[in-house]
């Protein structure tokens, strides 16, 4: 990404590159995780993921109809913008929920602002956000994988609340067969899908490299260098989801290699504190929103001089 | 002519529709439509008070003092309805008595004051006064009901949304205000954008 | 020079009214908001402990062992009953909630049993910590033995544990904190004789 977002002066060259395709790009990326989301908890995660993408394609048409605006619902920004929101769902959500945050996504957070490329924030974090603020009870209740109706906790929450209840083992929690959202789990499919974005020159390393490493490094140094809850802190949440798939988000994170790293290490730094010292047990989700909003702030101040334009 | 200076507060001139007047009172308090009436009143009382006393002492108050002169009126005037809230309406009180004393900070009614009270007859002055304050009153009321009604399915402690209806709690909380009044703003100059066509 | 002397004495004169009508209010209301926060408080303490007519701080030595000993307790009371006899002891707390302190009062009688329980100031979410406010959940505590610490369970209350708010665990812990700090303290004064008559 960083050699193509290098902005000079004209001429320019045309890319083939279009919306489109990196939107297909990213859902190919996402398929994987979201597929051993539904091995994981069962049918009604398909349900779940197949509700939130349709009723965000649903509302993406809708809203550029009521604007007036060419309706384009076949780039698939709309379908990730929903797939990434229904992995961000725990399994037992009612099925009325996903359609909600599906709506608030793109009607509010996306359409509201000025469509594709003009939202402020990552359009499912921000419907992910509104509805643990909303539905704390529905959001926060994690169903035990394999076994119907029977809430579990995460392995943060474990962690978090030094429950009593065995920590998750990092061959588990790389694998994915622990509790927690639908598409959260699998560190390694997740990865999977980032290394293929990445080989696609869809996302750079930056974001996401620098943002695990931030967390990896101070919850190791806070934990008195506990190694093994310091792997399991980077793969058990939504570290890998959120730093590979959310925060490079084009339209909400810095534009230049400086602001990537300052965007990168603060999220992670956020993270952290959430995850150690606030009131939840996970902090992935409004790190990247936080730092989504001081994004412009901070292309203000790494913006490159002018050539030749005064200091 | 005194009829215009009433309506204009209430709907043209609209003090939080229309001026963005006044924002901290109607985020803050407007978790129901039982608070935004009863912040909305009280706000109205003292603005009706104050302008009626700022145009009689107009011609008195020296240009150069008006503002400190200005404040200090409408500072006794929200001390005086804070103090017979509390002492005549408990209940009321102790849901919205953190905010009376913010009415004194409220920038409609220094406002107010400077651009309509100062200049203009007593009569004048109490009609807008009374637009200005029923209008800020019906804004609150609106958005408050608007958030009671999602947030906790109810106008007035009433159920509208029936027993299934799940409140989505972010619309009590303060984010749900930002969102409230900012699809209200949007839906205002919708109408007024369509009516003035 | 002379100029400021006039706006000066205008400036004057307008606080000096303004003074005066707030003497005036203050004179006017003084007793009856002394009279409404005497009942708010009396009245959450008849709450609590029903069989008591009559409260007293509990003051001196006792009062300092009772709040530096038992961490989040701030006042104590000895309620009595119509014939001036000690019927139990009220205790004001302020344990840490997910939102901050919040005011939890708890009776115990003399049969080491807790009568009430209820929570006043907070801030705790709405629809979840601050549902602790609610009868559904308050009345859980009454009825509790004091002989020993009330217990948080998250699914079902049994014994001598209650029930925890749904999604608000910290909020439910906290407040159950409060009442058995009191149920210290209670056992406290008990050992050493009691307090009052």
């Amino acid at each position: 990404m960083e050699s193509r977002l290098t902005v000079s002066s004209s001429p320019h060259i045309r890319s083939t590159e279009t919306t489109q395709k990196i939107m297909r790009d990213v859902t190919i990326a996402l398929l994987p995780a979201a597929a051993f989301g539904v091995y994981n908890f069962g049918l009604r995660a398909l349900t779940i993921l197949v509700l939130s993408i349709v009723s965000a394609m649903a509302a993406e048409a809708l809203s550029q109809k009521i604007r007036k605006v060419p309706i384009t619902v076949d780039d698939f920004s709309a379908v990730v913008t929903g797939l990434l929101l229904g992995m961000n769902l725990p399994v037992s959500v009612p099925l009325w929920l996903p359609i909600v945050g599906s709506a608030f996504a793109i009607i509010i957070v996306k359409q509201a602002f000025g469509g594709l490329g003009h939202n402020f924030m990552n359009p499912a974090l921000a419907a992910r956000a509104m509805l643990v603020a909303s539905w704390p009870v529905e959001m926060t209740t994690w169903t035990a994988v394999k076994a119907d109706a029977v809430s579990s906790a995460t392995a943060l929450g474990i962690l978090k609340e030094g429950l009593n209840v065995p920590v998750p083992s990092i061959t588990d929690a790389l694998l994915g067969t622990i509790g927690g959202c639908i598409g959260e789990t699998s560190a390694l499919l997740l990865l999977l899908g980032g290394i293929y974005l990445i080989y696609r020159g869809v996302i750079s390393i930056r974001i996401p490299g620098l943002y695990i490493g931030t967390v990896a490094i101070l919850t190791f140094i806070i934990t008195g260098f506990d190694i093994q809850t310091t792997i399991l802190h980077v793969l058990a949440g939504g570290l890998i989801l959120g730093a590979f798939f959310m925060a490079t988000d084009y339209a909400s994170s810095p534009i230049t290699a400086k602001g990537q790293v300052i965007y990168a290490i603060g999220m992670g730094v956020i993270t952290v504190v959430i995850r150690m010292y606030g009131g939840y047990p996970e902090g992935v989700s409004y790190s990247i929103l936080l730092m989504n909003v001081v994004a412009p702030l901070i292309d203000k101040y790494t913006k490159p001089r002018v050539f030749g334009g005064a200091k | 002519m005194n009829i215009k200076n009433f309506t204009n507060g209430l709907i043209k001139e609209n003090p939080i529709f229309v001026q963005l007047l006044g924002m901290c009172p109607t985020l803050a308090v407007t978790t129901s439509a039982v608070n935004g009436i009863g912040m909305g009143l009280a706000t109205t009382a003292v603005l009706i008070s104050s302008n009626a006393a700022i145009s009689i002492l107009r011609k008195f108050i020296p240009a150069k003092v008006r503002i400190p002169a200005f404040v200090v009126i409408i500072a006794s005037f929200v001390t005086i309805v804070g103090m017979l809230m509390e002492a005549f309406t408990p209940a009321l009180f102790s849901a919205l008595g953190l905010f009376i004393p913010l009415i004194v900070v409220n920038c409609i009614i220094l406002a107010r004051a400077e651009s309509f009270a100062s200049k203009n007859g007593v009569v004048a002055s109490l009609m807008d006064g009374a637009g200005m304050g029923l209008g800020f009153t019906l804004a609150l009321f609106v958005l408050g009901s608007v958030r009671e009604l999602f947030g906790n399915g109810t106008i007035f402690d009433i159920s509208l949304l029936g027993a299934n209806y799940k409140p989505a709690l972010i619309m009590i909380l303060p984010p749900g205000a930002f969102l409230a009044l900012g699809i209200l703003l949007a839906l205002y100059n919708v109408v007024q954008i369509k009516s003035s066509k | 020079m002379k100029d400021i002397f006039k706006t000066g004495l205008i400036l004057l004169i307008i606080s000096f009214v303004a003074a005066m009508s707030l003497a005036l209010t203050n004179e006017v209301t003084k007793d009856k908001i002394i009279e409404q926060r005497m009942m708010a408080n009396e009245l959450a303490k008849k709450e609590v402990l029903p069989e008591a007519t009559r409260f007293e701080d509990i003051t001196g030595e006792m009062a300092i062992e009772i709040t530096e000993n038992f961490a989040p307790i701030v006042e104590s009371y000895v309620g009595y009953d119509a014939s001036d006899v000690v019927v139990g002891y009220v205790f004001k707390s302020k344990p840490t909630g997910f939102g901050g302190p919040l005011e939890v009062v708890t009776g115990i009688n003399l049969n080491s049993e807790v009568t009430g329980l209820r929570v006043g100031s907070h801030q705790e979410t709405p629809g979840l910590g601050a549902k602790g406010t609610d009868a559904a959940y308050y009345e859980q505590y009454a009825g509790k033995s004091a002989t020993e610490w009330i217990g948080v369970s998250k699914t079902a209350a049994s014994g001598n544990d209650i029930q925890a708010i749904t999604g608000a665990t910290i909020s439910s812990d906290a407040i159950t904190v409060g009442a058995n700090a009191s149920i210290d303290a209670f056992q406290m004064i008990i050992e050493q004789g009691g307090v009052g008559n």
